[in-house]
């Protein structure tokens, strides 16, 4: 969630003021309990590992850190099953839990070459390290997803993306990788060799085997001019696709409750670095909830409120001008579960329009805003954004409350306008839903199997959905 | 009429957030300070195994002043968590605890390895 701070430090001083003189602070700060945690080893002493907002979570009985590719292709072909490798645990769908091995690709991190526009990458770099190390060779990845934890593996695996009508998730920025097999073997693929293996494992999950190496094509690293406003949600929705039209990035974040949108864009600038400053997002964020707690019985009066503390913010938009890596991804302190759907373009805003007004009827506990950006397509076979233009609509829970209502009062809504889950975030779909929605779904299958015939790299959630 | 009426409650709020921020200001006087910026940026751990997963999993949060977590070598924040005792510290750090996420997402990490992290970040490397 990167919003804007002035927004924050404005609105959170005023926050602080209505809740103490309404109804009291500690009325205004109560917070849900939290959620009961599993034990921290099970009977046979294994430790545990949970994802990132604490709703998965498994105990391995073997976690392994390989620091060659060697020795990753021996864990595949040895190692107790299923295997699953963990970049950041940002998942929320339960792809990494398994009861076999554990691997992090920590160890198997780095920029290993930059020749011209090609990059190489370890598939263990995490964002947050590969953009500094780039831009030390004068390179930039042309997008990068908001949070800057995940590996560069890890982020493939879900066709993990960003915003901007012509720039592809990450993955379509893949020329070539090294596939770590089952059999113990090291596969390089590209659009030239093995092209059928390239194209599935590009996003694969993890199924297919471990990547250990990937090569993208990279841009100048030049600085970028951030701007990020507030308006009505209104004003927003009706300019949205010329903003996608004349934006590098462009997303916007709707503030349900409140009638306005968090706008942000970034362009492309030679003017000298203002850096953007310390993460306040958090303040923003302790703001909405606050609201939440104090007028979540009346719609009105919430939104009387938020209009008033959100009045200067509205006036002053917030900028910042720096290299891209510094400003497309951020830390993400607060955490949260969340839902995400990739869209056909031109259903985007329709559906986001019924997103907010079902959760302002029906949801009251809601305060995160709904994030909305665009991608442009590839030709992963699994990519979401096969086929065309994607439109993204993800819809956030504190990590303390309840999540389960979005598959009941969201995902309804999302799939009826033609969305394509994001394969790390909440969804429901089965493998015939899959099947429907992604033409090479059995060319997958069936590769699948040829690569992994035991099935060694399956948990349940994925035989679920692949039919093993 | 309604644009006095907006403007007066606009100074009225002006007003009281800015005798709320004084307040504020004046209860952080008594704060215990805590490590310079520069100085949370250079701590590590001595022990080479340490330093790396302290960097790779720890780090972002717990040097960053701005992230809300127990900032490393900050006595303030530690104490009342050191008093807790060392078991259920480790306890929270695997499991997770408040914004704090499992494990710090270090999957590679042990148990020994929590607890040498947490004694780094306590600075109490050197307490039974």
């Amino acid at each position: 969630m990167k919003i804007s701070r002035r927004l924050a430090i404005g609105a959170g001083a005023g926050a602080a003021v209505i809740g103490a003189g309404a109804l009291g602070v500690e009325y205004a700060n109560r917070e849900t309990p939290e959620p009961p945690a599993p034990p921290a080893t099970d009977a046979q002493g294994h430790v545990v590992w949970r994802n990132w907002s604490g709703i998965r979570y498994s105990y391995p009985q073997l976690r392994a850190a390989p620091a060659t590719e060697d020795e990753m292709a021996q864990i595949l072909k040895t190692a107790p099953a299923p295997i699953r490798v963990v970049g950041a645990g940002h998942s929320f769908m339960p792809l990494v839990p398994t009861s076999g091995t554990l691997v992090s690709l920590d160890a198997l991190a780095g920029l290993v070459d930059v020749d011209g526009e090609r990059a190489t990458a370890w598939a263990g770099t995490r964002l947050g390290d590969l953009g500094p190390a780039l831009a030390g060779k004068g390179r930039a990845m042309a997008n990068l997803p908001d949070i800057n934890k995940q590996s560069i593996g890890g982020a493939l695996g879900t066709a993990t993306h960003g915003t901007g009508k012509h720039l592809p998730a990450l993955h379509g920025d893949v020329t070539a990788l090294r596939l770590a097999t089952v059999d113990g073997n090291i596969l390089e693929c590209s659009a030239e060799k093995n092209a059928d293996i390239f194209n599935a494992a590009r996003v694969s999950l993890g199924s297919l085997g471990t990547i250990t190496q990937v090569q993208l094509t990279t841009i100048p690293n030049k600085r970028l001019h951030r701007r990020v406003w507030l308006e009505s949600f209104d004003d927003t929705l009706s300019k949205a696709e010329e903003r996608w039209s004349t934006h590098r990035n462009f997303e916007f974040y709707a503030v349900p409750f409140t009638g306005l949108a968090a706008n942000i864009t970034h362009d492309e600038t030679d003017e000298p670095a203002r850096p953007r400053g310390p993460e306040t997002d958090s303040q923003f964020l302790d703001l909405l909830k606050t609201l939440r707690n104090l007028f979540g019985f009346s719609n009105t009066m919430r939104k009387a409120a938020a209009r008033v503390l959100l009045a200067s913010a509205e006036a002053n938009p917030e900028e910042a001008v720096d290299e891209g890596w510094k400003l497309l991804s951020t830390e993400r302190p607060i955490r949260f579960n969340e839902m995400e759907f990739h869209l056909p373009a031109a259903a985007q805003l329709a559906a986001l329009r019924e997103v907010v007004d079902t959760i302002e009827a029906k949801r009251p506990d809601v305060f995160f805003p709904i994030e909305a950006r665009r991608i442009a397509p590839d030709d992963a076979w699994l990519s979401p954004f096969q086929g065309g233009p994607r439109g993204s609509i993800a819809v956030h829970t504190y990590y303390k409350d309840d999540y389960e209502f979005m598959f009941r009062v969201v995902q309804p809504i999302l799939r009826r306008h033609g969305g394509r889950p994001h394969w790390g975030k909440l969804n429901s779909l089965t493998g015939a839903d899959f099947a429907s929605l992604y033409p090479r779904w059995n060319d997958f299958l069936a590769l699948r199997r040829r690569l992994d015939p035991q099935g060694r790299l399956l948990n349940d959630y994925l035989k679920g959905i692949f039919g093993v | 009429m309604h644009d006095r009426g907006g403007a007066g409650r606009v100074v009225v709020m002006k007003r009281t957030i800015l005798s709320v921020a004084l307040l504020l200001v004046l209860a952080g006087c008594n704060q215990p300070s805590r490590p310079s910026d520069e100085q949370l940026a250079s701590f590590k751990p001595a022990d080479a195994r340490l330093a790396a997963l302290y960097v790779q999993s720890c780090k972002a949060c717990h040097a960053n002043a701005n992230s809300g977590a127990p900032l490393v070598h900050d006595p303030a924040a530690w104490e009342a968590r050191w008093a807790k005792g060392l078991p259920m510290l480790v306890d929270h750090a695997i499991v997770g605890f408040q914004a704090m996420p499992a494990g710090g997402q270090c999957a590679a990490c042990t148990a020994k390895d929590y607890e040498g992290l947490i004694r780094f970040m306590a600075d109490h490397e050197g307490t039974p």
